[in-house]
């Protein structure tokens, strides 16, 4: 058997499809415990109101019902920010109580929870909560300031943060530019929206005192050490599984109050419990996502040179501050700047409560908002100029040469390093992929016959790879490498990645190696997956152990390394059992490099957009599995799609909101999307050893910011701004206005 | 709670299930412990848990068992045979048609349904139909190369 290389860049099959394809993969709601009983939420009715009573006696005498918990059976506890820079004293006073003590503050928020024998008996028992409320006026506009009612008592305007940043000396650019465009965009609520819903399986043995929760993802070790907590545990008593997952997309696996209740509820009536979200509640109960507002001024010089930016955003948390913290401010704000050259900018967002579903974090958040934001703005400016908007963007890329680019935001922040790129080549190669000049030959030759065809782009710079640092554990298991990582897989094929790396790096077969991540009783502590993280943390944590392991080795065997076959010897190693270790850390975050390229067509008397060509180019630094990057590049992009042209989560004016199916919040179908085409670049990353840049959100990222300005393109309102999403209502009426616009001249 | 008793076949087997008379299609089959049929919004519109009734996909998740009484069912379950995929079970897998896997058993129900009634469909009807259910992960391209393979593999194995 010789050392095997090669795995690193291959496009291994995926190692955990089998159960996938053949029905018997174990997603939450087909577990199930000896004895289990099922839970149900009473979630509020209404946006704001003051709780005067929950009568629940007639929940209690219903038959099969074992309890009926409300806010006095819990402890009073908060579900915590996991992220300590994504807090502040204002957040503390908004954290989510995990049943409402007092105040109901948006619809679907927990107020009790009914446990019965089986699911039908839950659900109709919960309807007997009778909940005696005084309603408020919701606070709904993200401008209120404090002339509104207050969300909370305690922050009387209803700001949890504001997030300034400067870099340059913005007033005296403005001052000197030619040109200068306002632009103001709605980012409008949607979210990640997983086929599969939440749902937890938890079980207390009172004898060994150890509590175990199954259906956890992304962030199990913070959820653990949060729940032991509350709990009054020990994290080692706790113990959280991770089983199949039908998508997360930043939504799934954060600590919602639900993770507390079945938990809770398991241990006070010493039976296991049951929970699974129906979509109906999965619509207002997990977290939402990417509403904000921005006011955005752009100054250029004549030339087509980008000199600053001011941007004033105003970003919906909803209810309450949850696990993720303040990131629906802070991560727009960071990546506004993108790929482009500016001499300064300044950012004032702040972070505004409204009796709403709390938004937490979605697919390329902050990114994909600013990229919206920002990418919308520089058409505008292209238009004023009379440049095309590929020109415009040409002139402003950061040169490669210029790497590392720093954004110096004065002596309080810390600034904004981009690390390392080509992002000019990378654009060029998008167009040369696209063949952008025979798209603009075909636009005008369309055109004649009366077709509305556009062409949109959008670049964007995405922080990814976060740390602080993962750990890995290899050993010597059951005639395999076991591998043990932190992180988590969401259905998007880490465990394959992260297999081809630790094979790579000990020079054995794909099929010898067995990555596991499931388990906190057997993984060591991780901080999960989200932010194109698990890749390159976990990753190169892996290189690092597969090199100890192999350097242990060699040293028990007294063979030369560089000859060293694990694979051969490994039946003299086992019995020493010796393990791997490595940690991975990792202090700043990356910037990594992506574009998208759009053709649509616009039907202007049914309002219907056809996006007939979408690529995305994205530097993967290095792309340890193409086909499976390929995957997540064109699964995003669609999601992005989706997002601007169909999704919405609308409220009414009296905070109810309007769509309570996927019947009314529309998915991209088949029929609605093509072919999306990936261009994959490959310029490492100077800062870990693999090279890998973080993948998993890069599809989505300008997605909706290029089909958008395809739209415009497409209508020529290049000028104008768009409310989102482009419904075939809005294209009407905007088609409509423009032709009323167009006629004084035709006459 | 009232609860009913039904018969019904699932793949080749006869299956005699009592459960409360709300009970969904969709319930009924897992509740024999055949889960690969998933539930993704139990009011027929994404179609995770289409399953071939009497031949024809149908949503599970929007018939009560009782409506099955001496149908017959395939599910997922039954698709690989003598211990092989079915042909489109392996065209998923190496079109790398599925991530999270969810969506998965009711695109290959559907698939199958498709194929068996109509072998010679044209690209055209398959995206068409295809596009009766969702996926939120693969952006939908690998799923309808997968089949359209899937039909030309069927096609083979006919010939
Ligand atoms: S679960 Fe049946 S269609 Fe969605
Ligand atoms: S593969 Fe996840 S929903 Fe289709």
């Amino acid at each position: 058997m010789a050392v095997v290389r090669g795995h690193v860049g291959a496009e291994a099959p995926r190692a955990d499809d089998l159960p996938l394809v053949d029905g018997s993969a174990m997603f939450i709601a087909d577990l199930n415990r000896d004895g289990q009983l099922w839970a149900r939420v009473v979630r509020s009715p209404v946006a704001s109101a003051v709780i005067v009573g929950i009568e629940i006696s007639a929940a209690v005498r219903h038959p099969g019902v074992a309890a009926v918990l409300t806010a006095d059976d819990v402890p009073d506890v908060q579900i915590p920010i996991r992220l300590p820079f994504a807090a502040t004293p204002e957040c503390e006073l908004a954290l989510q109580p995990p049943l409402a003590r007092d105040r109901v503050r948006y619809v679907g928020e927990p107020v009790a929870v009914v446990l019965a024998e089986d699911p039908f008996t839950a659900e109709d028992a919960a309807e007997l909560v009778a909940l005696e409320l005084e309603e408020r006026t919701p606070v709904l506009d993200l401008r209120a300031g404090s002339g509104a009612d207050s969300v909370h008592d305690r922050l009387p305007d209803n700001v949890v943060n504001r997030v300034p940043m400067v870099c340059g000396e913005v007033d005296r650019l403005f001052a000197t530019a030619e040109v200068v465009v306002s632009e103001s965009v709605v980012v409008h609520r949607h979210t990640g929206m997983p086929l599969e819903t939440r749902g937890l399986l938890a079980e207390w043995e009172e004898g060994e005192g150890r509590l175990t929760v199954w259906g956890a993802a992304k962030v199990k070790h913070f959820n653990r050490q949060a729940l032991a907590q509350m709990l009054d545990l020990s994290p080692q008593s706790v113990r959280l599984i991770e089983v199949s997952v039908g998508g997360a997309f930043g939504v799934r696996g954060e600590f919602y109050p639900e993770d507390l209740l079945v938990p809770l509820a398991a241990m006070r009536l010493g039976r296991p419990v049951k929970w699974i979200e129906d979509r109906r509640e999965h619509l207002v109960a997990t977290n939402h996502a990417r509403e904000q507002l921005h006011e955005l001024e752009v100054a250029a010089s004549e030339d087509g040179r980008l000199l600053a930016f001011r941007d004033r955003a105003w970003c919906d948390q909803g209810a309450y501050v949850r696990s993720q913290g303040l990131l629906p401010a802070l991560l727009p704000a960071l990546q506004i700047a993108g790929p482009y050259a500016w001499e300064g900018f300044s950012i004032e967002a702040s972070a505004v409560l409204t009796n709403r579903t709390p938004v937490g974090t979605y697919r390329a958040p902050g990114v994909t908002e600013a990229t919206l934001v920002r990418e919308r703005a520089l058409d505008r400016v292209a238009a004023e100029l009379g440049l095309d908007h590929v020109e415009l963007r040409r002139r402003n890329l950061i040169a490669a040469d210029r790497m590392p680019w720093v954004f110096d935001l004065g002596p309080q922040g810390e600034p904004i390093v981009y690390e390392s790129g080509d992002f000019p080549g990378s654009f060029e190669a998008l167009l040369a992929q696209a063949g952008y000049d025979d798209l603009r030959a075909e636009q005008r030759g369309r055109a004649p016959g009366g077709e509305a065809v556009g062409i949109g782009v959008s670049a964007f710079c995405e922080v990814s790879a976060v740390g602080p640092f993962e750990q890995a554990r290899i050993a010597l298991e059951d005639g395999r490498f076991a591998v043990y990582v932190g992180v988590g897989s969401v259905g998007q094929g880490v465990a394959t990645v992260l297999g081809q790396i630790a094979a790579e790096t000990l020079g054995v077969g794909l099929e010898r190696v067995a990555i596991h991540h499931q388990d906190t009783a057997d993984t060591p502590e991780g901080f999960g997956t989200f932010a194109s993280r698990s890749t390159v943390l976990a990753g190169n944590a892996i290189l690092l152990a597969g090199q100890d392991l192999r350097r242990k080795a060699a040293a028990a065997l007294g063979i030369a390394e560089d000859t060293l076959d694990v694979d051969l010897e490994y039946a003299r190693l086992a019995p020493q059992r010796l393990t791997g270790e490595g940690t991975f850390e990792k202090e700043h975050p990356s910037f990594t490099f992506g574009a998208n390229l759009v053709l649509v067509s616009v039907d202007r008397e049914l309002g219907r957009v056809r996006v007939e060509r979408h690529l995305v180019a994205h530097d993967a630094g290095r792309a340890v599995n193409p086909a499976l990057l390929r995957g997540q590049l064109c699964g995003g992009a669609v999601q992005g799609i989706g997002a601007v042209l169909f999704e919405e989560l609308r409220y009414d004016r009296t905070g109810q909101p309007e769509v309570s199916s996927l019947e009314d919040y529309l998915l991209a179908t088949a029929g609605d999307v093509p072919a999306v085409e990936a261009v994959i670049i490959e310029n490492p990353a100077p800062t870990n050893p693999l090279g890998i840049k973080g993948s998993g959100e890069a599809g989505m990222a300008g997605a909706p910011a290029a089909v958008a300005n395809a739209v415009a393109d497409a209508l020529g309102a290049g000028a104008e701004s768009l409310a989102l999403p482009l419904t075939p209502a809005r294209i009407r009426a905007l088609v409509r206005a423009r032709e009323l616009n167009a006629q004084p001249e035709a006459s | 709670m009232d609860v009913l008793r039904t018969e019904f076949t699932l793949n080749d087997m006869p299956i005699e299930v009592t459960l409360p008379v709300r009970a969904t299609l969709a319930d009924a089959i897992r509740s024999t412990g055949a889960t690969g049929t998933r539930v993704g919004c139990e009011e027929g519109i994404c179609g995770s848990c289409t399953v071939l009734l009497d031949g024809r996909p149908a949503r599970a998740c929007l018939m009560l068992a009782a409506q099955a009484r001496g149908r017959e069912i395939r599910t997922v379950e039954g698709l690989a045979a003598g211990g092989r995929l079915h042909p489109v079970q392996e065209s998923f897998r190496r079109h790398r048609a599925l991530q999270c896997g969810y969506c998965t058993p009711g695109f290959m129900m559907l698939a199958v349904g498709l194929l068996e009634r109509e072998p010679n469909a044209s690209p055209e009807r398959v995206r068409a139909v295809l596009a009766s259910n969702l996926c939120r992960c693969t952006g939908y391209a690998p799923i309808v190369d997968a089949v359209l393979a899937a039909q030309q593999a069927l096609a083979g194995e006919v010939i």
